[in-house]
């Protein structure tokens, strides 16, 4: 066949043009976006039942009818120390309502440090420990911060992962209620 | 001042690549031999900018020049001597200096061996896509990727680089070798393109491409060993191969290059596959581009991360314009290309280096595929999937099984045809070793079928090899009566490509062998001791003497002293350790390796020393890793030994009368 | 009859190597297999086999967990794609887009390997040679004047 080659280059030329298609529309994505976003959005929340830095427990219970901001944390993580303070500012503007628990679970981390990091910085909410990362698991972490917030009646309803501020933290309060 | 001397270098580098091309184009179109031997001079030109480019980049990197935004990025003033000159390669700017540099040099030596034949087209062509590659490094250097951007204030201090690159002396040869063997892919490349566009493909430009590819391929060889070491000593998560985008990246030219050195011998021998053998090195080139791409658009995760930037796009046009010329080349003079050449039998050497390309193409398909699925799923479907060992151990480890079966028969096939008889002769003792090395590791308790078909079929190689050279050396001292070594060293330089092969086809055994070994029978646990406490794994019995901190610079460094005892013996005190840096959230592990002749004993230091000062050491046992390393060590040597001028070639050219006019062309050997 | 020989010791070691131990997996088996198919949450392309974050080891034991109380394979892995979304996955899954990167490699070996008997097959035969008009001009411009 005289013309043999001009058809596999045309075949071939084909498949590459697919293939640089292809490519050039994944060019400007992030492939870490699916990292960064939760799955667990919509879904109920896990159960816990965690011990807390003061020897108590933390248990669903005790989050059952309330909204709730879970922020998972530790205390060699550099943007968790960033959002600190955003956290801390949040807290005192909700602490008084009944309807409303904040909680900070601690993800990777040794005791002893989470105790002298609250004992240094001071952290106004309460803090469970993860220490089989049981929970951290049932949630769906990957890292560090991540801030969950769960409505009255137990769906997740909003996720924020890395840095908030207290603008960040307001929306995920809005949305757990029920307002936009 | 350095910044406007370098971007001086890397404009004289464009600007040199561009009036070459010109001159070339123009020298070639109107057949002027002077615009010819001009262009030429050109590429010196070019490789001079590189080097003034890179001499500055290093120059600002040793004195700290922070003015310039690459070395306050990846320099700081704590940085040792040896990760400040390795800087240069330390990220994406400085890495494509180091890729115009490479090719400068390519560049020169290509022209400098070729500078009597200057005026021949095929020779010009070649030089003039060299320089168009080149050209293009250049612009990205002066454009997306510019290496002497300022910044505005110079900060006192720089960042440093990343902590893992500084962590090993490696990184002073791996992302080199890497270069070396990848950019030197662009000179068959750049031939292949002459050959074609000027319509000569005899075996002129074969055998002059051959070697350049056989050295391209060995650097590439090493470069990737080398990182499957630093994978397994520096990073410490274990292993040495991830199957990561960038290694994936590494591993495609290379398969592609291991088929052209193979199925070129097809066309010295029969004059056959000549469009397979073309599209084989433009397709390694291209593949060569697609990894930068792939690796530096950030368009996919992996544990190389480097950071994104404009030079995506860029890097994709450049793909699609030299896939596009390449396919159109041979769309155009394909149909002159064909031989009417033949293989006269199904069991013979042609057709096992037909068999080994299917192979190696298939696994290239494999590899290329698993890569950039994500990005396929991404695109069709909106998920986001990954691809990762299970899958491409799955699909690689039958391919790798039916090559190591065509390494250890092929060599014993003759050329065109062969009988029983000579089947028998040649394969049937080495089989025989096959087979009883597989009984012996059933017999040892193996039990896992790839495993046993790599020891077995390795066993079946080497037995052949050993087969040749005996064989060999025997025929030879009956004709010379040459001593041992004497007939051994004549023996291979008469035919240096066929035994160095061999060499590294017994390296590839042996590499082989180690993953068949380190793959199945690995054993990881995690043990939690307290000082003076021991454990036992395997055999072996380690004991957690304590621990100590080590401040120095930004690091801070926490060490476990594990002694481990095998038997009676003390086999030393092995200090895994993690550190961390100021910048990066999480502790960079340094694994601590009792490397052995049969095994490993890998430690990590999981976590460091609680308040009851209990660690968690990580304890792998991992068979024949150092094997890895010997095999690459092995290929190497049998690459360099197949590169060594033959002594067939050297006395033909004493011979040959000296010529009365120099010749300016030389003559095909076979006619088009 | 070597030859024979040779291929009965091959087979039979063979059969001994694949014959199935007969038996199911254990539960240890189980927990390293399924958990080396699924990605470490925390790493960049770790299986939770290979990691020892602390993440890979708190999945471990809920793998380990979930094998006890005698959850399917399928069914741990789905309850990780629920929390972690499909790229927790690091073997495609075979159905939907899957046949792409499983059944492409094949296809194309397989084609590769028929194209390959078919050009065997032809490269046997007798060979044709008729020069076109275009191979005349070329010899004719190649001649030395």
């Amino acid at each position: 066949m005289k013309h043999r080659a001009r058809w596999i280059a045309l075949a071939a030329g084909l498949v590459v043009t697919v293939f640089a298609v292809v490519l050039a529309t994944q060019v400007g994505t992030d492939p870490r976006a699916d990292a960064n976003k939760s799955h667990l959005l919509g879904a109920n929340a896990p159960s816990v039942d965690l011990p807390t830095l003061d020897g108590a427990r933390l248990r669903t219970s005790d989050l059952a009818g309330k909204v709730v901001i879970v922020n998972f944390w530790n205390s060699w993580c550099i943007p968790c120390q960033e959002e600190h303070r955003a956290l801390a500012d949040f807290y005192g503007r909700h602490a008084g309502d009944p309807g409303f628990v904040m909680v900070g679970i601690v993800r990777d981390d040794t005791d002893d440090a989470v105790r002298r990091y609250v004992a240094n910085e001071g952290v106004p909410y309460p803090v469970a420990l993860d220490p089989g990362a049981r929970a951290s698991l049932e949630f769906g972490t990957r890292g560090q911060p991540e801030t969950y917030a769960i409505s009255p009646d137990g769906v997740i309803t909003g996720t924020r992962f890395g840095p908030s501020s207290v603008a960040n933290l307001e929306q995920l309060l809005a949305a757990a209620r029920g307002q936009r | 001042m350095k910044a406007t001397l370098g971007v001086l270098a890397l404009a004289l580098g464009a600007s040199g690549a561009l009036l070459g091309v010109g001159t070339l184009a123009v020298g070639l179109t109107r057949h002027d031999d002077r615009l010819l031997r001009v262009g030429r001079r050109y590429v010196f030109v070019v490789l001079a900018a590189a080097v003034l480019a890179a001499g500055v980049m290093e120059w600002a990197l040793i004195t700290h020049d922070f003015s310039l935004q690459y070395v306050a990025d990846n320099n700081a003033l704590a940085t040792p001597l040896l990760f400040t000159i390795t800087g240069l390669w330390a990220a994406l700017e400085g890495s494509i200096l180091l890729w115009t540099l490479v090719l400068g040099g390519y560049l020169a030596f290509t022209a400098h061996k070729f500078r009597n034949r200057a005026t021949d087209p095929l020779v010009a062509w070649a030089l003039l896509v060299g320089l168009v590659v080149a050209l293009f490094f250049f612009v990205l250097t002066l454009g997306p990727a510019n290496p002497f951007k300022t910044l505005a204030t110079a900060p006192a201090d720089g960042r440093g680089p990343n902590p893992l690159l500084q962590n090993h002396p490696l990184m002073a040869f791996h992302p080199p070798m890497l270069y070396l063997g990848y950019v030197g892919f662009t000179v068959p490349f750049s031939f292949a393109i002459a050959s074609l566009v000027t319509g000569r493909f005899g075996e002129g430009w074969l055998a002059e491409t051959r070697r350049a590819t056989l050295v391209a391929w060995g650097f590439l060889t090493i470069g990737i060993i080398l990182g499957a070491w630093w994978s397994y000593e520096v990073l410490g998560w274990g292993g040495y191969w991830a199957w990561d985008p960038v290694e994936n990246a590494s591993l495609l030219p290379w398969l592609t290059a291991t088929a052209f050195i193979h199925s070129v011998i097809v066309q010295e021998r029969r004059g056959m596959l000549r469009v397979w053998n073309l599209s084989l090195v433009i397709a390694t080139f291209c593949l060569t581009i697609l990894g930068t791409f792939l690796t530096r658009s950030g368009i996919l995760n992996s544990v190389h991360s480097f950071t994104q930037s404009a030079i995506g796009p860029t890097l994709l046009v450049f793909l699609g314009l030299v896939a596009a010329t390449g396919i159109g080349l041979i769309a155009w003079r394909g149909d002159r290309l064909r031989t009417p050449g033949r293989i006269d039998s199904p069991v013979s050497r042609e057709s096992a280096f037909l068999a080994n390309n299917l192979l190696f193409a298939a696994l290239a398909f494999v590899v290329l595929l698993g890569t950039v699925y994500p990005l396929i799923a991404e695109a069709l479907q909106n998920k986001q999937l990954s691809v990762g060992e299970p899958y491409f151990n799955r699909m690689t480890t039958p391919l790798g099984i039916a090559l190591l079966f065509l390494m250890a028969v092929a060599p014993a096939l003759p050329w065109r045809q062969t009988s029983r008889e000579v089947l028998r002769d040649r394969l049937l003792v080495s089989a025989w070793a096959g087979a009883l090395a597989m009984v012996v590791a059933v017999a040892l308790g193996a039990r896992e079928l790839a495993q046993v078909l790599a020891f077995g079929l390795g066993a079946f190689a080497v037995a052949g090899i050993a087969r040749q050279y005996i064989i060999g050396l025997r025929g030879r001292r009956r004709a010379t009566g040459e001593a041992w070594p004497v007939a051994l060293v004549r023996m291979v330089r008469g035919n240096a490509r066929l035994y160095g092969g061999l060499v590294v086809h017994v390296g590839v055994v042996i590499i082989a062998v180690a993953i068949a070994s380190s793959s199945a029978y690995s054993t990881k646990r995690e043990v939690r001791l307290t000082s003076g406490q021991s454990a036992t794994v395997r055999g072996y019995t380690l004991t957690y003497t304590g621990s100590h901190t080590n401040r120095s610079g930004q690091k801070n460094t926490v060490t476990a002293d594990v002694r481990i005892r095998r038997g009676g013996d003390d086999l030393g005190t092995y200090a895994p350790a993690i550190s961390t840096f100021p910048n990066a959230s999480e502790g960079i592990g340094t694994p601590s390796v009792r490397t052995g002749l049969r095994e490993d004993v890998y430690l990590t230091l999981i976590s460091s020393p609680n308040q009851q000062g209990r660690v968690i050491i990580g304890v792998a046992v991992n068979p024949m890793v150092l094997w890895l390393w010997v095999g690459g060590g092995v290929m190497a040597i049998g690459t360099a030994v197949a590169l060594s001028p033959s002594l067939r070639r050297r006395t033909r050219r004493v011979e040959e009368p000296a010529p009365v006019a120099p010749p300016t062309l030389e003559p095909e050997k076979v006619p088009v | 009859m070597a030859w024979v020989a040779l291929a009965a010791v091959v087979v039979v070691t063979l059969a001994i190597v694949a014959w199935p131990s007969g038996g199911k997996p254990s539960q240890a088996q189980r927990v390293q297999s399924v958990s080396s198919e699924l990605r470490c949450p925390d790493c960049e392309s770790q299986s939770i086999a290979q990691s020892s974050t602390e993440t890979a080891r708190a999945a471990r034991a809920d793998i380990r967990t979930r094998v006890a109380a005698g959850q399917s394979d399928a069914e741990i892995r789905q309850a990780y794609i629920d929390k972690f979304g499909p790229s927790i996955l690091l073997k495609p899954e075979s159905g939907g887009l899957g046949i792409l990167v499983w059944g492409l490699p094949a296809a194309a070996l397989v084609l590769g390997a028929g194209g390959l008997v078919l050009a065997l097959r032809r490269w046997r035969r007798e060979p044709h040679l008729h020069p076109t008009d275009a191979d005349r001009e070329l010899v004719q411009s190649a001649r030395p004047r």
